[in-house]
């Protein structure tokens, strides 16, 4: 049996100092199996993005471990960190979906810029992605040209273009109306199983959550500082 | 291209997607360029000023001297035939100099009287042509200050000459002075007394500032040689001094447009908090956005330093070219307010914006490195 994608195992997660400190994550473990689609829900401040940010090198933990495929992340200095972002994790987010300076194909491509990929190279594989989410056609336009639907099925190009196992979204339809959110969802799946991603979405949308592999309940932390899931 | 290069690139020239950092940086650059315009022209006044006056000390001025070791003249003997036939090229003038009273029309102001061998006329230099107010043709009386007896007692010895040369004279020479050939030396300073010193003049000007070195090793022990540097020593110590503290002063011009620049980058890290933090995410390590943050300054200070140095030094030519800054004439040596730029001016107006540029980098780089990538995604 494959070893899992992510294991979490006790994590923490607190903000602020003293009485104004708030427990949003404690004793908290989870598991993801390689080329599974976990969708995460729960009420606002319940801390599924605090998860996300932990499962994507964004953010320490306070207490507990993290493995992504095998590799201790709590080992990996703030630069390592940066890099493996950049290799093995793609990100969507709600907002900041692309950056204005740039272009659909440069936005795309920007993962592979990081990386050190020349720009052509950069690029033309970019444009294969933006290719499978319908946007050949928008390549040159800058995101202000582009509907929100658009910029967001960009967004997904971009996450993607650097072929990382894991694929991590925070409320990618949040912004969408229900036939984009439909559509960019589908998009989402598609790309989950055609290139065997891990994927773990964070979402409002409990239609949408209903089309993951599971799906991950989240609730407050209690006064014993236990969450609830299921 | 990596992405820390495209990013700067982009975010400093994307004017065209009117984006606040693009506009933010025009200022910058512009403020950069004007500092670089006005150090350049100033600098390019500066050495105009001072290459005008070193080209008159190198033409009319005295371009090194021989001087007794000791005592008050130069030792006898044939050495200065045998100089002057080793170089032909160069003049040598014996001197004798004494100090004489110069009376004309009522007034009387100490001078200096040279006795050159070789000249047959009367020569004034400008400062004693205008404390007496005489000029070509104008009489002049010289009284020694040491007296003669006579039979009407002891009285000064005095001679009747008539002004036949006024001389420019060295810049910064203030002492009156008189020049006459030796015909007078006999009545005020003893035939039969050695010369005090040997002005040398190359032909070329250019060639003044190695007169003393070419010389050196010809002159004999017992006589000194003052260089060209060491005759001129204070005015050119005193020209440098105003060219350092006076580049120095117009520089703090850079150093407000750096302050400018330094303000301008704290706010496009906060205008760019949110993308700069999805590109954290997207794997850009701290090290990279602060490399990108110290390109943006070093690129606003080569854009605004080639600039401003560009129009600096076109503004500077012009304006020396079409001799757009005219002087009084008689009251200066020059007839317009020249300009000169020079290679390394340019050079030094570069490196100080591209200096100024980085260092005003350095807090928002470090800044932007550091700040928090969460608190940037969740802005909104």
């Amino acid at each position: 049996m494959s070893e899992p994608a992510v294991r979490a195992s006790g994590l923490a997660k607190g903000f602020g100092e003293g009485a104004t400190r708030v427990e949003v994550l404690r004793g908290f473990d989870v598991q993801v199996e390689s080329g599974e689609m976990l969708a995460v829900v729960g009420p606002s401040g319940v801390g599924k993005s605090t998860l996300l940010h932990l499962l994507g090198l964004l953010d320490r933990p306070d207490q507990g471990s993290l493995e992504l495929f095998g590799t201790d992340t709590g080992r990996l200095t703030v630069e390592e960190r940066a890099r493996w972002r950049n290799r093995h994790i793609g990100f969507v987010f709600q907002f900041h979906a692309l950056l204005p300076e740039f272009t659909l194909a440069e936005n795309a491509a920007m993962p592979l810029l990081i990386a050190g990929v020349k720009r052509r190279e950069a690029l033309h594989r970019a444009a294969g992605l933006l290719e499978q989410v319908g946007l050949a056609s928008r390549a040159n336009h800058f995101p202000d040209q582009l509907s929100g639907g658009e910029q967001q099925r960009g967004a997904l190009a971009r996450a993607l273009v650097a072929g990382p196992r894991l694929l991590l979204a925070d409320e990618p339809t949040g912004n969408l109306d229900a036939a984009n959110a439909r559509a960019v969802f589908g998009l989402l799946r598609q790309l989950h199983l055609s290139r065997q991603l891990t994927s773990v979405i964070v979402t409002h949308n409990e239609a949408l959550a209903g089309q993951c592999d599971r799906i991950l309940s989240m609730a407050r932390v209690d006064v014993s500082g236990r969450g609830v899931r299921s | 291209m990596s992405a820390v290069t495209l990013l700067t690139g982009r975010w400093l020239l994307a004017l065209r997607r009117r984006t606040h950092v693009a506009t933010v940086s025009a200022i910058s650059l512009v403020a950069m360029a004007l500092g670089a315009t006005a150090l350049v022209v100033t600098l390019a006044l500066l050495e105009g000023f001072q290459h005008t006056i070193r080209t008159q000390l190198e033409r009319g001025g005295v371009h090194a001297r021989l001087v007794p070791a000791q005592g008050s003249e130069l030792p006898g003997g044939n050495w200065l035939e045998k100089l002057r036939r080793r170089h032909p090229d160069l003049e040598m003038e014996e001197v004798r100099s004494t100090a004489v009273w110069c009376l004309s029309g009522g007034s009387a102001v100490p001078a200096e009287l040279e006795i050159v061998s070789g000249l047959h006329r009367v020569e004034v230099n400008r400062v004693l042509a205008a404390r007496l107010g005489v000029g070509p043709g104008s009489e002049l009386v010289l009284a020694s200050p040491h007296l003669v007896l006579t039979p009407l007692g002891p009285m000064p010895l005095r001679r009747r000459l008539e002004v036949e040369v006024v001389r420019e004279g060295r810049p910064g020479e203030e002492r009156g002075v008189v020049r006459v050939g030796e015909e007078l030396a006999r009545v005020f300073h003893g035939a039969d007394r050695r010369p005090q010193a040997v002005t040398l003049q190359a032909k070329h000007g250019r060639d003044a500032w190695r007169v003393a070195s070419i010389v050196q090793k010809d002159v004999p022990e017992g006589v000194e040689v003052v260089s060209f540097r060491e005759l001129n020593r204070p005015l050119l110590a005193a020209l440098e001094l105003e060219r350092v503290m006076i580049a120095f002063a117009v520089a703090l011009v850079m150093v407000v447009a750096a302050l400018n620049l330094l303000c301008n980058l704290a706010l496009v890290a906060a205008e760019k908090r949110a993308d700069v933090a999805l590109l954290a995410a997207l794997g850009l390590p701290p090290r990279a956005i602060h490399r990108l943050f110290l390109s943006l300054g070093a690129g606003v200070g080569v854009l605004g330093g080639a600039l401003g140095t560009a129009v600096g030094a076109v503004l500077a030519g012009v304006l020396d070219r079409t001799r757009a800054l005219p002087l009084p004439r008689g009251v200066f040596v020059v007839s317009h307010v020249p300009f000169r730029v020079e290679p390394e001016a340019v050079a030094l107006v570069m490196a100080v914006s591209f200096g100024a540029a980085v260092l005003a980098s350095l807090a928002p780089a470090r800044a932007a490195a550091r700040r928090d990538v969460l608190q940037g995604l969740r802005y909104e």
